[in-house]
């Protein structure tokens, strides 16, 4: 277990360190200058060239990437070059909005695809099968954003359930408010793709012998399937679940700004516009310790679930 | 039992009535982007940023509240002025007993000069270009202020008004925050810096102290939501009171169903131009230029655009400025002489030309439209779409030899002329800033303007300019696109709304709300 989570630790140092060398490149191979950006179109070339300095940006890129992996290894995030701020101070300060979305909508993704895929599995080629498969075929192919605008319109604007800016914070009430909708418009996506996964992983289980043995020597259908048939199925059910969240923080960009909350999608994607290189790296860095956390504690998750898994 | 709980439920009724009637204090403002950028006045250059500071910050001089016009100028900070004969020296007389925001003391003559200062330096200000002439601005007294110039100034009064670089900051402040001060700007205005949330709101507080009085409003929630759609919904729910529109005719019709709801069409206008590069193939030939001017029809894009929120282009300028030629001779649509130019040009098949373009809708619809139109004289325009950042870099590095520009620089004609079509403005030059199109034809009546001291003799010296520009095709101003907002019908702004220098509307020690 140890010795696991030290060759984890050791490829995720590794895999960062690619990361930022590869986000340091690309962003500085886009075109588009940040100084450019913050002193706006009535700026003059010097003016210009004088922030450069001030960023350090016209020094030579080989001083910049020193300096820069430098910074990043004395834990150094450096300042955001457009708003002045710290950017760990930026980042810190969305992040709560981002995890509260992440868990909640994959919390429901679970708690509506596991059954429903169970459900529809059992009942193979019946009518219940073909609906959980139709609809959740749908729910894939459904933009987030799309859902989103319709779910604010029948909420918000018609029965006024839900406020239209999904920002409140402070009371249980609020929050509750506030994440309702956006956890809902995320979640349908991911509950319809575990679904997916948990149907065909239960079709090929309960087709096993020992399904067929336990049945036979008179165990109710109902611990035969959620006993026995879903623990062995569940391995493949994980590994999408936690590549999903791994995706989910990415990808929750639109529903942030649908739905006007905070998160670490719009903040990447406004660095982006701005080409504010220092954010763009910091944020990299999250993204790829992120995605390194969720892939460790997945493979956690699979020797809790399936004694036979040895993590060592 | 039962009596307990009706006795309840009249209470609560009566509870939510009585908080229903309070006098609602709170603005809240919905604006069309992601979060706040640097909120300092010299820096702030887009229009969220802008719209958010006039609140906060006063200028020596202001327009007056819902105008644009420079002849609408009026005391703000500084009650009288005046100016030697020859336009080099002016006088400011500060009122008395102005104060900072959040105890930063007294507002003097001191804090005016170093305001300028600041302004013109390049390290602190965005705007340095337009203090260039400025030699020296100091206190001579605790309430006067001197500022020197190299040389007269058209419109001075202008760059001293309430926008960019003529909002006055707190020196105390300025230099005791440095860099920070983009985090907590103090100003004087109505409003008072209180809160920023990144990526929600920037929530501003009344200044009971601002030397007009005390604001009717307690506070102003400034929120940062760049969906267009959200917006809309977020004021149909009455989550917000005022929004900025999306940039098309078709929100204007839809937004005008709501009841309730004021929708402007706003000035100043932003000119979308196209301006050609005279130095690269096929564009250094006039005759190709004057034919892609000639095959530009304006009342067709304005129908295209909108009639409410968009009109055709009087001139190189736009239309209201000190110095705009309202009837300059532009080139009328004519695709049959612009077939023959091509034709004279030795283009007789039509040629292919290149514009690299951002992906903001409101820009890319227009240049699609002008795509349409060109192919009908045979030109086929290579429309090459990159983000907007990549856009603004590659434009100014000359590798789009149409470039598709869209701006407003109000309130005088020398800004626009010296930054689009002055040879020193040439992109890629020192003090380059936006010349597109290297043009050079205008550059002594540009500069002779801007030092001529008579009014007649100046605005003669601009039309020249924009004769010249025009007959040399430098750019082709096509139309002009309002400012859209719209708000709830319960909020009177205290004043009359025909157009904001600061592209948001302004929000005074009057504006309230009406039950």
């Amino acid at each position: 277990m140890t010795a696991f989570v030290i060759r984890r630790a050791f490829l995720a140092v590794i895999t960062l360190f690619a990361v930022l060398t590869l986000v340091f490149v690309i962003v500085r191979v886009l075109p588009g200058d940040p100084a450019q950006l913050i002193l706006g179109d009535q700026a003059s070339r010097e003016a210009i060239e004088a922030l450069h300095v001030k960023l350090g940006l016209d020094q030579p890129i080989p001083v910049q990437y020193g300096k820069f992996l430098g910074d990043a290894l004395r834990g150094d995030w450096g300042v955001s070059m457009v708003t002045g701020q710290p950017v760990l101070a930026e980042v810190l300060s969305v992040l709560p909005w981002t995890i509260d979305l992440t868990l909640v909508s994959l919390a429901l993704g679970v708690l509506m695809g596991v059954p429903l895929g169970v459900w529809a599995a059992v009942r193979r080629n019946r009518m219940v099968d073909y609906l959980v498969r139709v609809v959740s075929l749908a729910g894939l192919s459904f933009p987030a954003f799309v859902s989103a605008i319709i779910l604010l319109f029948l909420f918000a604007i018609e029965l006024r359930w839900f406020p239209v800016i999904s920002a409140r914070k402070g009371s249980l009430q609020a929050w509750t408010q506030s994440i309702t909708l956006p956890a809902i418009s995320l979640g349908l996506n991911s509950a319809a793709y575990i679904t997916r996964v948990t149907r065909s992983a239960m079709l090929e289980v309960l087709s096993e012998d020992y399904v067929r043995t336990a049945l036979a020597k008179g165990a109710p259908q109902r611990i035969v399937i959620w006993r026995h048939a879903l623990r062995n199925a569940l391995i493949p059910i994980i590994t999408v679940t936690g590549l999903y969240t791994s995706t989910l923080i990415g990808n929750s960009v639109l529903t942030e700004i649908v739905f006007s909350r905070p998160g670490l999608g719009k903040l990447i994607v406004g660095a982006l516009n701005q080409r504010d290189y220092t954010m763009l790296e910091g944020m990299m860095v999250i993204y790829t310790l992120a995605v390194v956390v969720v892939n460790v504690l997945t493979d956690l998750a699979y020797g809790l679930v399936d004694p036979r898994v040895k993590l060592g | 039992m039962r009596n307990t709980l009706l006795a309840g439920l009249v209470v609560a009724a009566l509870f939510v009535a009585g908080e229903a009637q309070a006098q609602k204090k709170t603005l809240t403002i919905g604006m069309g982007s992601a979060d706040a950028g640097k909120l300092d006045p010299h820096i702030a250059s887009t229009t969220p940023d802008k719209g958010l500071l006039q609140y906060i910050f006063n200028g020596l001089v202001r327009v007056k509240p819902g105008q644009i016009s420079p002849d609408t100028i009026e005391p703000d900070l500084a009650e009288s002025w005046e100016s030697n004969p020859g336009g080099t020296e002016w006088t400011f007389h500060i009122r008395h007993g102005l104060q900072c925001h959040w105890g930063y003391g007294e507002f003097t003559a001191e804090d005016a000069a170093y305001s300028i200062k600041r302004a013109a330096n390049k390290a602190t200000s965005s705007y340095s270009n337009d203090f260039s002439s400025v030699v020296n601005a100091e206190a001579v007294e605790p309430y006067t202020l001197k500022i020197t110039l190299k040389n007269p100034v058209a419109g001075f009064l202008g760059y001293v008004a309430n926008i960019n670089g003529g909002n006055m900051v707190c020196k105390k402040a300025a230099e005791e925050m440095g860099d920070g001060f983009s985090k907590k700007p103090i100003g004087t205005g109505p409003f008072m810096f209180a809160e920023y949330q990144p990526q929600q709101y920037v929530r501003l507080v009344a200044n009971k102290q601002y030397f007009r009085g005390a604001p009717m409003l307690d506070e102003i929630m400034y929120r940062y939501i760049p969906s267009d759609s959200s917006r809309d919904l977020a004021f149909q729910s009455d989550e917000l009171d005022m929004i900025y529109g999306k940039q098309d005719q078709s929100w204007v019709d839809r937004t005008k169903q709501i009841p309730g709801v004021k929708v402007l069409a706003m000035e100043p206008g932003e000119l979308s131009t196209l301006f050609l590069n005279i130095t690269q193939k096929p564009f250094d030939d006039i005759r190709v230029r004057e034919a892609i001017a000639y095959g530009i029809d304006r009342k067709a894009i304005v129908a295209f655009k909108g009639a409410e929120s968009s009109r055709e282009a009087v001139s190189v300028v736009p239309s209201g400025y000190l110095g705009t030629d309202e009837h300059a001779a532009l080139f009328p649509y004519d695709p049959a002489k612009a077939k023959a130019l091509l034709k004279e040009a030795g283009y007789p098949d039509g040629l292919t030309i290149k514009t690299i373009h951002t992906t903001l809708t409101g820009m890319q619809t227009f240049i699609e439209a002008v795509q349409g139109q060109l192919k009908k004289i045979g030109v086929n325009l290579d429309i090459q779409l990159v983000e907007h950042a990549t856009y603004h870099a590659q434009i100014r590095k000359d590798l789009s030899p149409v470039v598709h520009y869209q701006a407003a620089r109000f309130p005088v004609a020398d800004v626009y002329l010296t930054q689009f079509y002055d040879s020193a403005s040439i992109v890629g030059t020192p003090k380059g800033v936006t010349n597109f199109s290297h043009c050079n034809v205008a550059d002594d009546e540009i500069r002779a303007a801007r030092l001529e001291t008579d009014p007649v003799k100046q605005k003669e010296l601009w039309k020249t300019a924009q004769d010249k520009i025009i007959k040399a095709v430098c750019g082709i101003p096509v139309y002009e696109q309002l400012q859209l907002w719209a708000w709830k019908d319960n909020l009177d702004l205290g004043y009359d709304l025909k157009g904001s220098l600061n592209l948001a509307p302004p929000v005074t020690e009057k504006t309230h709300f009406t039950n």
